[in-house]
C-alpha cells in the first residue's frame, strides 16, 4: 500500500523534510557477501559501445537543420553593459537568431564575474556563431571587484547568514588541554573539467520542447525548465542516455538549456548550446577556495577535547556556501566544537557542487591538524584517530544505521605498518614517508525512485527507468540486481534509461546517492515480476508458490522439479510480465553515513620539491558492493581527481581583478597517467542492516575526501614539514621544507631547561 | 601568409587569434627531416630525436620530457625552436607589454611560472625545453638566408623591438648541426611528471674542459647560465632559483664538470 510519510531528504549533506509517497519495502535483504551476480566483479554492460564510439552522448548529437550557439561572455568581473549592439550579429552571415540581457534571465547585463553569459548567437554553423559574436560590440562601465574573501568577511559580504555551530564548551576546553595545536590552512579553486562540457540541445516538437541534455538529473532539470517556461511537466521531454561527467556541476538546466530552448522557439530550429573548452575552466561551476583557521586540543593520552574553526567558503558570484566544517563537527567523539562559517559574495565564477562539496576541503584542513596533534602528543595518528571514535552522531545524538570505521582501521594496519620499509628505502634528496585520514560523508540515498521490470515470453528482462548514468556503471550495477533477484544470467538484462518520456521518475545522481536510491527500487521491481512469474509457474505446474524459485534461468521447485524461465513465460506468447518497484523510506532516527580511511605513501625530493605519491591504500565502508570492479573503478578515479587536487590542478586568477588565467587544459593541470600512484581498493562489504532491502550505500565521492589530507601527512611523515595549502605546488613544498628546518634550528639553539 | 610545419604551435596560436594567417605554406617539401651525423633537418620531429642515438643526451631527454607523445609525433625541431611564450596575459591578449603595451601584468599578478632572468621589462618565461638542450651544446642554425649559433636566434625583447626571435621576415630555419660533446644532460622540474611545461629546466654539456650550462623556463628566452646569482626572481617565482640550484649541481655532478 502507498504511505504519505515525511522523510529526511539528504543530497550533499542539505537535509530537507519533505512529504513523499513510499511503498512498503517488504523484501528481506539478502545474505551478507557475494551472491550469484551481485557482489561479483561485472565488465560494464555498455563498455563495448562507449569504447567503440557508438554510444551517443550528448555533445555528439545532431539533428537535421540543427543551429550552433555561441555565447558572449563578460571579460569582466565586475561591469555594467552601458550600450550594447546585436545588429552586427543578426546580419552576420549564417545567424539565424540572437538573443541578449533580459530575453532570457541566464543572460545578463550586469555580469559579476568573468565568462558571466551575456548574449547568444545562433547560427548554421559554429564557426559563424562566434565571429558573429565577436561582432557584437558592448560599452561596458566598469566597477571594482571584490575578490578578497577575508576582505568579503570584513564588509559581511555574504550569500547567507554565516552558519554557527556549537556543543561543550570549547574555550574552557582549550584552557584545560594538555596540548593544543593551531594552525591556517588554504584551498584553492578546483575545476570539474568534465571529459563531456556542459550542453544541451533543444527542439520544440508541437508543443513539447525536448531537451537533450549532460545531466546527472533528468527529472530536475524537467522540473527547472517547465517552471521556468511555464509549461506543465509532461510537457518537457529530457533526455540523456550517455554522459562524459558531472561531478557535481550538472545538476541543472543551466544557461545552455535556456538559451538553445529559447533560440529554438525563435528559429523552429534544434538548437545546440555547447562549453567549449575555455567556457569549461572559466563559468561550469567549481570547487571554491577555502580559508581554514582551525585549533584542536587534547589531554596527554591523546583524547581530544576541543575542535574550532573559522572557515571562510570563496564561494563567488553566486552559489552555495558548502559544509567545509562538517568534518570537523561529525568525525570525532570531541565533547566541545565550534565552528563558524562564511559563505562569501566575490566576483568569480560561481561554484558548484564538486564530489563531496566542502568534506573534501574540511577533511583537508582537518585531518592535517589532527596528525600535526598527534605529532606534538607523540601518539600514532592512526592511535588517535581510534581512541576518539565516535560511536553515535554527535550532532543530535542518534545512533548509525552502520558504522564500520574501526574495521576499516583494522584493515588499514598493514598498509599503515609498511612505514617502516618506506622510510627506509630513504635515499639521497628523496625522503619516504606514510600518511593516513579518515573519511566520513552521506550516501545514503533516499525515495523516491521507481523502476519497472518487464519480463518477455523469451525470459529477457528489461529495466526501465528514467534514470541516468553519469559515467559511474549504473546501467551494469541495475542490471546486475535485477538478474541477481530474477535468478537468471546477466546478459539477459538490458537496462533502459536516459529519458523521462520513458520510465518512471529516479533520483538525482549526486550525494552518492544513485545505487542506494536507484538500487532497491530496481530489485523491488525485479522480486514484483518474480512473483508473477512464480504465479504462473504455480498454476501451470499446480504447485504451491511457496516451493517455487527462480535460480540459474530455471524455476524451480523445492520438490525437485525444475523448468527453464521460456518454458514459463513462453506460456504467454505476446504478453508480457510487468513489475514495478519502489525506494522504501529510510530508516528513522538514525544517521545514515559512509566511511573510510586512506593510507598514503609518498617521496619527497626536498632539494627540488618534487613530490611523487607512490601508493595509496583506501579502504571503505559503504555497504554491501554490487559490483566490486566497478566499485574499484570509483575509488580509482576517486583518488586520481584528489591527487590532482592535493599537488597539480588550480585555477590562477590576477590577483587585481579576478580575472581567471588558466583556461587550458596546458595550463590547469590535471593529473596524466604518469601521476597516478598505485592504488589499492578495499571495501568492508557489510550490508547496513537499516538500509532499503539492498544495504547499499553510495560510493561515488568517499575515495576523493581524505586524499589530500593522507597525502600531506605522508610528507610531513617523510620530511618533517606542515604542507598548509592546496595544491602542494613546490613553492609550497620548498616554503614547508624551509619552516621546519628553521623551526628545528630553532630547537637546537634553545637552551635546554 | 605563415609557415606550416608540425602545427602543434600554430595551430593553438591561431585559435586564440594570437596569429592571423590568411594561407598557411606546408613546409614538409621544403624543410629538411632526418638525422646525419650532427646535423638534424630543421623537419625532424622530436619523438625522432628522443631515440636517436646519434644524438647527445641532454636533445634526447630535452625531447622526451616535453609535450606529449601526440605533440612530439608531430612537433618539429625548428617550430619547436620558435614556440611562443606560455605567459597567461599573453596568450589571453591582455594588453602587455610584450603585445606592445605600457607594463608587463605578470610581475604584478600571477606569475609562478614566470621568469627569474632578463625579466626587467618582460617577466614572460620561455617554454622550450630542446632550446635550452641546443643552447648549452652550442649548437648552430642553417636558415634559407644566413648560419647562426643557436643561442644567437634569441633576443631579449627591448622597448623598440619586442621580438624575441631574430629571423626576419621570410626566414626559415632549415637544419641545425649540433656537436658532440663529451658529456650532456638535461634535467627537468615540471608541476606534473609528463606533459607540462618546465618550471626550470637546466642543460649541461662538456666539452674540451668547458661545461656550458642553460636553463629552459626562467628568461624571456632560453638562458645561457653564467652565475645564478644574477638572477632578479619576482615574489613567486624564487622557488625556482632554488630548484635551478639544485639541479645545476646534479647535472654539473652528472656531465663530470
Amino acid at each position: 500500500m502507498a504511505r504519505l510519510i515525511k522523510t529526511e531528504k539528504e543530497v550533499e549533506g542539505n537535509y530537507s523534510e519533505t512529504w513523499v509517497v513510499v511503498e512498503e519495502d517488504a523484501l528481506d535483504q539478502w545474505p551478507a557477501g557475494p551472491l550469484t551476480t551481485v557482489g561479483r566483479e561485472a565488465t560494464r554492460v555498455d563498455g563495448a559501445e562507449r569504447a567503440g564510439g557508438e554510444a551517443l552522448y550528448t555533445a555528439d548529437l545532431t539533428f537535421p537543420g540543427m543551429l550552433h550557439v555561441a555565447v558572449l561572455r563578460s571579460p569582466y568581473s565586475r561591469a555594467r553593459v552601458r550600450s550594447l549592439d546585436l545588429a552586427p550579429a543578426l546580419e552576420a552571415s549564417g545567424v539565424r537568431g540572437v538573443l541578449g540581457p533580459g530575453d532570457v534571465d541566464a543572460l545578463t547585463d550586469e555580469p559579476g564575474y568573468v565568462g558571466a553569459p551575456v548574449a547568444a548567437v545562433a547560427a548554421d554553423t559554429d564557426v559563424q556563431a562566434r565571429a558573429a559574436v565577436e561582432s557584437i560590440s558592448v560599452e561596458w562601465e566598469l566597477e571594482e571587484p571584490l575578490v578578497d574573501p577575508d576582505e568579503a568577511v570584513e564588509q559581511k559580504a555574504f550569500l547567507r547568514e554565516p552558519r554557527r555551530y556549537e556543543r561543550g564548551d570549547l574555550d574552557r576546553a582549550l584552557s584545560e588541554a594538555d596540548v593544543v595545536v593551531e594552525a591556517e590552512y588554504r584551498t584553492q579553486v578546483a575545476l570539474h573539467n568534465c571529459m563531456e562540457p556542459h550542453g544541451a540541445v533543444c527542439r520544440w516538437v508541437g508543443d513539447t520542447l525536448e531537451v537533450y541534455i549532460s545531466t546527472q538529473f533528468i527529472w530536475g532539470v524537467r522540473s527547472d525548465v517547465a517552471e521556468a517556461l511555464g509549461l506543465p511537466e509532461d510537457r518537457v521531454r529530457v533526455v540523456c542516455e550517455f554522459m562524459g561527467g558531472g561531478f557535481g556541476s550538472k545538476n541543472g538546466p543551466r544557461e545552455h538549456t535556456y538559451v538553445a530552448a529559447e533560440l529554438a522557439k525563435r528559429t523552429g530550429r534544434a538548437v545546440r548550446c555547447f562549453n567549449d573548452r575555455r567556457e569549461e575552466n572559466l563559468d561550469a561551476g567549481n570547487r571554491n577556495a577555502t580559508i581554514q583557521r582551525l585549533v584542536a586540543g587534547a589531554r596527554a593520552d591523546g583524547t581530544l577535547t576541543a575542535l574550532g574553526g573559522e572557515f571562510v567558503n570563496a564561494v563567488g558570484f553566486r552559489g552555495f556556501s558548502a559544509s567545509t566544517s562538517g568534518p570537523m563537527q561529525m568525525l570525532y567523539a570531541c565533547a566541545n566544537v565550534r565552528t563558524t562559517e562564511y559563505g562569501t559574495k566575490l566576483n568569480v565564477p560561481p561554484n558548484a557542487a564538486f564530489r563531496a562539496p566542502g568534506f573534501v576541503e574540511g577533511t583537508f584542513g582537518l585531518e592535517c591538524l589532527l596528525d600535526e596533534l598527534a605529532a606534538k602528543l607523540e601518539v600514532d595518528p592512526l592511535e588517535l584517530r581510534r581512541k576518539n571514535h565516535a560511536d553515535s552522531d554527535l550532532l543530535d545524538d542518534r545512533p548509525f544505521s552502520s558504522k564500520n570505521l574501526l574495521d576499516c582501521y583494522r584493515r588499514a594496519e598493514p598498509h599503515w605498518e609498511r612505514r617502516h620499509d618506506v622510510r627506509a628505502r630513504t635515499e639521497g634528496p628523496w625522503k619516504r614517508g606514510v600518511g593516513l585520514a579518515s573519511q566520513i560523508w552521506y550516501g545514503g540515498g533516499g525515495p523516491p525512485s521507481y523502476a519497472w521490470v518487464r519480463v518477455g515470453s523469451d525470459g529477457r528482462v528489461t529495466v526501465v527507468t528514467a534514470m541516468q548514468d553519469i559515467g559511474t556503471g549504473t546501467r551494469t550495477a541495475m542490471a546486475q540486481i535485477a538478474a541477481e533477484e530474477l535468478g537468471v544470467p546477466l546478459e539477459r538484462v538490458r537496462v533502459e534509461l536516459g529519458d523521462s518520456a520513458r520510465g518512471p521518475y529516479a533520483s538525482i545522481s549526486a550525494g552518492s546517492s544513485t545505487t542506494p536510491s536507484m538500487g532497491p527500487a530496481v530489485r523491488a521491481a525485479a522480486a514484483d515480476a518474480a512473483r508473477q512469474i512464480v504465479e504462473i509457474a504455480a498454476q501451470r505446474y499446480d504447485l504451491e508458490q511457496r516451493v517455487l524459485s527462480l535460480k540459474d534461468g530455471n524455476v524451480v521447485s523445492a520438490n525437485g522439479g525444475s523448468w527453464s524461465l521460456e518454458e514459463v513465460t513462453g506460456l504467454l506468447e505476446d504478453g508480457q510480465i510487468l513489475g514495478k518497484g519502489a525506494r522504501g523510506p529510510n530508516p528513522t532516527g538514525m544517521r545514515v553515513l559512509t566511511f573510510g580511511v586512506q593510507v598514503a605513501e609518498v617521496a619527497v625530493d626536498v632539494e627540488t620539491g618534487e613530490i611523487r605519491v607512490e601508493r595509496v591504500a583506501a579502504i571503505h565502508d559503504v555497504g554491501r558492493i554490487i559490483n566490486p570492479l566497478g566499485a574499484r573503478s570509483q575509488i580509482e578515479g576517486g583518488i586520481i581527481q584528489a591527487v590532482g587536487y592535493a599537488l597539480t590542478e588550480q585555477r590562477i586568477d590576477d590577483p587585481a581583478t579576478g580575472i581567471p588565467l588558466t583556461r587550458t587544459l596546458d595550463a590547469y593541470k590535471v593529473p596524466t597517467i604518469a601521476d597516478v600512484p598505485e592504488i589499492v581498493a578495499e571495501f568492508i562489504d557489510v550490508p547496513d542492516e537499516h538500509l532499503t532491502n539492498l544495504g547499499s550505500k553510495g560510493l561515488g565521492e568517499p575515495p576523493i575526501i581524505p586524499t589530500a589530507a593522507a597525502i600531506a601527512n605522508a610528507i610531513r611523515d617523510a620530511t618533517g614539514a606542515d604542507v598548509h595549502s592546496l595544491p602542494i605546488t613546490r613553492e609550497e613544498m620548498l616554503r614547508a621544507l624551509r619552516e621546519a628546518r628553521e623551526r628545528s634550528r630553532d630547537e637546537v639553539a634553545a637552551p635546554t631547561t | 601568409m605563415r609557415a606550416l610545419a608540425g602545427g602543434t604551435e600554430l595551430v593553438p596560436l591561431m585559435r586564440d587569434h594570437l596569429v592571423e594567417a590568411e594561407m598557411l605554406v606546408e613546409l614538409r617539401e621544403v624543410v629538411p627531416r632526418g638525422i646525419e651525423g650532427t646535423r638534424i633537418g630543421a623537419g625532424t620531429t622530436l619523438a625522432e630525436l628522443e631515440v636517436d642515438p646519434q644524438i647527445p643526451k641532454a636533445l634526447r631527454e630535452a625531447c622526451r620530457l616535453a609535450a606529449s607523445p601526440q605533440i612530439r609525433s608531430m612537433g618539429t625541431i625548428g617550430g619547436n625552436l620558435l614556440q611562443a611564450t606560455r605567459c597567461w596575459y599573453w596568450r589571453l591578449k591582455f594588453p602587455c607589454w610584450l603585445h606592445g603595451g605600457e607594463r608587463c601584468l605578470a610581475k604584478a599578478g600571477a606569475h609562478r611560472e614566470h621568469a627569474v632572468f632578463g625579466n626587467e621589462r618582460c617577466a614572460s618565461a620561455h617554454p622550450s625545453d630542446p632550446a635550452a638542450a641546443l643552447v648549452a651544446l652550442g649548437a648552430r642554425l642553417r636558415t634559407s638566408e644566413r648560419e647562426l649559433a643557436v643561442e644567437d636566434l634569441y633576443r631579449l625583447p627591448t622597448d623598440d623591438d619586442r621580438a624575441t626571435v631574430t629571423l626576419g621576415p621570410g626566414e626559415l630555419i632549415l637544419e641545425l648541426d649540433v656537436p658532440a660533446p663529451e658529456a650532456s644532460t638535461y634535467l627537468k622540474a615540471m608541476d606534473r611528471k609528463a606533459f607540462s611545461f618546465p618550471l626550470v629546466g637546466v642543460a649541461a654539456a662538456r666539452t674540451g674542459g668547458e661545461t656550458r650550462i642553460a636553463l629552459s623556463g626562467v628568461a624571456p628566452i632560453p638562458w645561457k647560465l653564467d652565475s645564478l646569482d644574477e638572477a632578479t626572481p619576482l615574489p613567486g617565482t624564487a622557488f625556482k632559483l632554488e630548484i635551478a640550484r639544485a639541479l645545476v649541481d646534479r647535472a654539473l655532478a652528472e656531465v663530470g664538470a
